[in-house]
């Protein structure tokens, strides 16, 4: 499905942001916010993963439905799952398009990674001592 | 021990009445002393004019109105810039310079204490951040009241006594000077779009009129013995045929104090206008010198205005939405909570403008009719008539009538009838500017016994030493020299060192602050007070506790301390 | 022990009103504060020491080694970036700034990826704003666009505006009309009493069809803007025309979508039209605690409020150029201290990614995304909570943060000090 990925704050995301090496974070951040016409016509569930695609790389999500969310919209809260797939991008403003990044979202089986994961995806080694 | 000895001066010091004699002034400690041992560093002044350090008793350098001003000009920033070099840091800016470029500049021109003009006492603490980054001059701030409800309700009830108490819980919360009034009642009526248009006009929801806001204010301001008298930006400012209300205000203000003037009139320039439409707008600074010269009551600074561009940021809420909208250019506006209103719009002052080129006229106009040279002051209200370093250029044009022709020829048509400027033969003398420059300001804010504005032993070793010498420069016709004299000292001193040489600034500086802490007998104090606390809690957005400065933020401060009243 | 009026550092609300309960030096209870607030304060875990990247994993290292190190990190750059500063006090960023002008480093701030573009907006048509009390006590219309307070500024409605009581507004549920405009049906939508629903990147458009109507241009509006209704834009602005006190609150919706810093000059100068109707504010909605504070100090210091290269010895602002994503995506810098903040969290991939190429030194209180891109994460107090220091709400307000408990460890301005002491050869700023 072709869709914009829109991300912004949300409560959870706050209150885990100092703890980004925690389950709890990891299922706030990783969570694909769709309508849940969208859901049904991608064939998922409440839980379910799927992959996002966009031209800067692909992620992996949890399926979350939300009757907020428009059609044709994923919302992802702000953090490291979204930026994996956001472009660095500016158009010389300094601001990369974190609302309006086009997407594609398939079902998927694929194993969701941890925040550790992701950044040694890009050159990182996880800290895991506290 | 430190010591200093500048021999060979050329002094000007109108406050103990030395003008011209060459004297050699001894420093010890940040002091001036009768004399130093041989010891000493000697600097020679070469018989060069040497005044007391230069005091700007009307500024805005810094806090939330004038960093927001920086903010939004990312243009003007790149109109001044330079390097890091030595101990000078990267500065940006040329009419609202980062707090650096002002203490810099206004060292190059021998000015080593600043009051800032309009310090929201909410916002204080940022003053107060900007004051340490501003590091070569002494600072004081005035401390805005003109909307401020606890005095507003005061004075509704007619309570001297209150409305002094209020003012000073919250001078000392704010760490601030004195009283500012800007627009009084007239940020208050912006809260919801409006302005007053007149002193005796109500003020919306507060039944209290601009005039009684004014004269209360004057009457605790003197119960409470503070140094400097009220400081009013009067109402109306800016629009034409304001000079009535300018008058009206000068006639309700009584005679108070022997030591200084009851009412400071800041930038009265923009107060002084005749005629009712930008069309036929006129100079009235002959009917507001005729009331000065007879109430040695009032005290007034210029408010020049010089061409080029610049950066209008005042208290004065609905005076810069009025200019916005003629102007067109960006805007904007920061009202404070229960305490004033302020905006923000840059403007280009052109020679191709009637109005403009009145202003300007109006401004050089109050200076040459003001018979005492203590009662106007020599000031631009910076930065909104002009940035302070267009100082010099004022003091060419008010001791040079040749210098003042030339540059009247240059002006719009018409603007000669409807001043009187172009008839003025008065030229100022060095005495008249070292008045208008740092006696005068000493004065008026209340601080020669603070060892400011005068050279006499005791005071603090602030010295200014330019590169003019009075025997041999004739100011009428070689206005030039005197302009640039003025642009660079050849050393400005700071509490007895040397902080500035030929324009370069060679020591990491190290100011203070000056606040007022006025005492009021124990049943008035307002910390106590129920009714002022719960009406902070309700309607402030910070709690009582969070809100006074900590002295945390007064690395140096220098406090005040004035006699309780009864 | 109670510790009253504290000031939580979480958000650019600075909600200074909470209790803190305290026993032997540890936080056990918060009261007034959001979810927020008391995650700040209860759920505080630290990096307990500075820690170093080896080829196999991570070693406990000194202070003074790290800082050691940090300081020949940034002497030995040619390009290095400072970034971050959000979330600690106005005295670590002005030592930041000092040292970036010492070394000749880009320094930028969270605002870079957050109101950036609002900034930018502001610098070609200023602000008509206030602070948040004059809302509170004056206005009968609140419009929320762009910005879901409920979830990111959790008590800006109750302290502010939507619930606050204030003095000329003393029944606030009743006397105030609250619009939301989002592309999204959030909670905070969900109590507005109009909600206007946009379609993606139709921001714009449907400021200007406001615009356009205030003006009295009501029959150039086709029936529907970007998924909005004329009749429904019509009533807005009759809202809006009859308020006695109007104030606009934007967030990231408006400055992260299409148009970017175009959306908020549109929305500024909305404002401004409205003004010569009746009184109207507007203000961005600001993330981080002391996000402004960090705008504040750059500002006075140089002259810009973020995005500041002093690479050629004066201060140099190009928003695009010298904007943190911007020097990371194109791989210009060599070396980064990040203090404060989470970029690797909060950048994208690309531009978090050279992170970890370069030699990069985080000053942060908390292990986050960004420790794992690091070479050295030096651990330090957390502003408002084990250390006192100045922080500027959105508004503007400078508010006192509070030393509330000691946990002995050392504050970012010193860390960043004796930095600058290393740099300098010994000599402060």
């Amino acid at each position: 499905m072709k869709c914009i990925l829109n991300t912004g704050r949300t409560v959870p995301q706050g209150a885990y942001v100092e703890h980004k090496g925690s389950d709890a974070y990891r299922s706030v951040a990783s969570a694909g916010f769709l309508n849940p016409v969208d859901m049904m016509m991608l064939g998922i569930e409440d839980g379910d993963r799927i992959r996002v695609t966009t031209p800067a790389g692909h992620i992996v999500l949890t399926a979350r439905p939300a009757e907020g969310v428009a059609r044709d919209e994923i919302f992802v809260a702000i953090g490291p799952y979204a930026n994996h797939v956001i472009s660095s991008e500016t158009h010389g403003t300094g601001m990369p398009d974190f609302k309006s990044q086009s997407a594609d979202v398939e079902p998927t089986k694929e194993p969701l990674k941890s925040v550790g994961e992701l950044m040694e995806a890009l050159g990182g080694l996880h800290y895991d001592r506290t | 021990m430190t010591e200093l000895w500048v021999k060979n001066a050329c002094v000007i010091d109108p406050i103990r009445g030395i003008n011209g004699e060459i004297m050699d002034i001894a420093i010890r400690d940040g002091r001036i002393v009768e004399s130093v041992s041989d010891r000493a560093d000697v600097i020679d002044a070469q018989r060069c004019l040497t005044l007391p350090g230069g005091i700007d008793s009307h500024t805005h350098v810094s806090g939330t109105k004038v960093n927001f001003g920086r903010y939004m000009s990312p243009e003007d920033m790149r109109a001044g810039r330079t390097k890091r070099k030595g101990k000078m840091h990267v500065t940006s800016g040329y009419y609202v310079p980062t707090t650096f470029g002002n203490s810099y500049r206004y060292s190059a021109m021998g000015y080593t204490t600043l009051l800032e003009g309009a310090m929201a006492p909410l916002e204080a603490r940022h003053t107060h951040e900007e004051f340490t980054a501003t590091p070569h001059q002494d600072m004081m701030a005035n401390t805005l009241f003109d909307g401020n409800w606890a005095v507003m309700d005061a004075v509704r009830e007619k309570d001297i006594r209150k409305t002094a108490a209020v003012v000073a819980w919250t001078l000392k919360a704010a760490r601030g000077y004195g009283i500012k009034l800007t627009n009084p009642g007239g940020t208050e009526a912006w809260g919801f779009g409006e302005d007053l248009t007149g002193i005796h006009e109500m003020v919306p929801h507060f039944a209290v009129t601009p005039a009684e806001i004014i004269t209360t204010m004057i009457r605790a301001n003197e119960l409470l013995k503070l140094p400097h008298s009220v400081h009013l930006h009067c109402n109306n400012l800016g629009k034409p045929g304001n000079y009535q209300t300018t008058l009206e205000t000068f006639d309700i203000v009584p005679d108070l104090n022997p030591a200084r003037q009851t009412l400071y009139a800041t930038h009265v320039q923009f107060h002084a206008y005749g005629g009712g439409t930008w069309k036929n707008i006129s100079s009235k600074a002959e009917e507001i010198t005729r009331s000065v010269n007879i109430k040695p009551q009032i005290v007034m600074d210029m408010g020049q205005i010089m061409f080029g561009r610049t950066m209008t940021m005042t208290a004065d809420g609905p005076m810069e939405f009025n200019l916005h909208c003629l102007h067109h250019n960006k805007w904007s506006n920061h009202d404070v909570e229960l305490e004033t209103g302020s905006g923000i719009i840059p403007v280009t002052y052109s020679k191709k403008s009637a109005v403009n080129c009145i202003m300007w006229a109006i401004g050089l106009e109050l200076a040459l009719l003001t018979k005492n040279p203590y009662q106007c002051l020599l000031e631009t209200d910076n930065p909104n008539g002009a940035p302070f370093v267009k100082y010099p250029e004022i003091i060419g044009l008010l001791m040079s009538k040749r210098y003042r022709d030339e540059e009247c020829a240059t002006l719009a048509t018409g603007v000669e009838q409807r001043t009187s400027l172009f008839a003025l033969e008065r030229e100022l003398d060095w005495h008249d500017i070292a008045v208008m420059t740092r006696a005068g300001q000493a004065k008026a804010l209340g601080i020669v016994n603070q060892g400011k504005g005068h050279l006499g032993i005791g005071a603090e070793a602030d010295i200014a030493i330019y590169p003019i010498r009075t025997d041999s420069v004739d100011p009428a016709r070689e206005y030039r020299k005197v302009v640039e004299g003025f642009q660079k000292t050849r050393y400005t001193i700071k509490r007895g060192r040397v902080v500035s040489r030929e324009g370069e600034i060679i020591v990491d500086g190290a100011n203070a602050t000056f606040w007022v802490d006025a005492k009021v007998p124990e049943d008035l104090k307002m910390e106590n007070d129920p009714e002022f606390i719960k009406r902070f809690e309700q309607f402030y957005t910070v709690r009582m506790s969070n809100y006074p400065v900590q002295d945390v933020y007064l690395p140096r401060g220098r406090r005040i301390e004035t006699e309780v009243f009864t | 022990m109670i510790e009253h009026d504290v000031v939580c550092p979480f958000c650019g609300c600075l909600c200074d009103d909470l209790e803190l309960e305290t026993e032997e030096g540890k936080i056990v209870k918060v009261q007034n504060g959001c979810a927020l607030a008391e995650s700040t304060f209860m759920n505080d875990v630290r990096l307990p020491a500075p820690i170093r990247r080896t080829e196999t994993g991570w070693e406990d290292i000194s202070y003074t080694e790290a800082i050691k190190e940090t300081a020949e990190i940034l002497q030995g750059a040619d390009r290095p970036l400072l970034y971050g500063w959000s979330s600690t006090h106005v005295e670590a960023q002005s030592i930041g700034v000092h040292i970036a002008e010492l070394i000749g480093a880009v320094i930028d701030n969270t605002s870079t990826v957050c109101h950036g573009p609002s900034i930018l907006a502001i610098q070609e048509v200023g602000h008509p704003g206030c602070t948040l009390g004059q809302v509170k006590n004056r206005a009968d219309v609140i419009i929320y666009w762009g910005c879901n307070p409920v979830e990111a500024h959790p008590r800006h409605m109750s302290r502010y505006t939507t619930y606050a009581t204030g003095f000329f507004v003393p029944n606030a549920q009743l006397e105030r009309t609250v619009i939301v405009v989002d592309t999204r049906r959030t909670d905070t939508a969900g109590i507005a009493d109009e909600f206007v629903q946009i379609e993606h990147g139709g921001d714009y458009a449907v400021l200007s069809a406001l615009r356009a109507i205030v003006r009295g241009k009501t029959s150039v509006i086709p029936a529907k803007i970007a998924g909005v209704s004329k009749e429904q834009l019509i009533r807005i602005v009759e809202i809006c025309k009859t308020a006695k006190f109007g104030a606009i609150f934007f967030g990231l919706g408006l400055t992260m979508s299409r148009g970017k810093y175009k959306n908020i000059r549109n929305a500024i100068e909305l404002t401004d039209e409205l003004n010569r109707h009746t009184k109207f504010v507007i203000s961005p909605l600001r993330g981080h605690g002391n996000v402004y504070g960090s705008n504040e100090v750059f500002t006075w210091m140089t002259g810009y409020p973020f995005a500041v290269d002093f690479a050629r010895g004066i201060a140099f602002y190009n928003p695009g150029e010298t904007t943190a994503v911007d020097i990371l995506r194109r791989g210009e810098c060599d070396a980064a201290l990040i203090v404060a903040s989470d970029p690797g969290a909060n950048f994208p991939r690309d531009a978090a990614a050279h992170l970890a190429k370069i030699p990069t030194v985080i000053i942060d209180p908390h292990v986050n995304a960004t420790t794992a891109l690091s070479r050295i994460h030096i651990p330090c107090t957390a502003a408002g909570i084990d250390a006192a220091g100045t922080a500027y709400r959105m508004d503007g307000v400078p508010i006192r943060l509070k030393k509330v408990i000691d946990r002995g460890y050392m504050d970012d301005a010193e860390i960043l000090k004796k930095i600058y002491d290393h740099l300098n050869g010994g000599k402060g700023p």
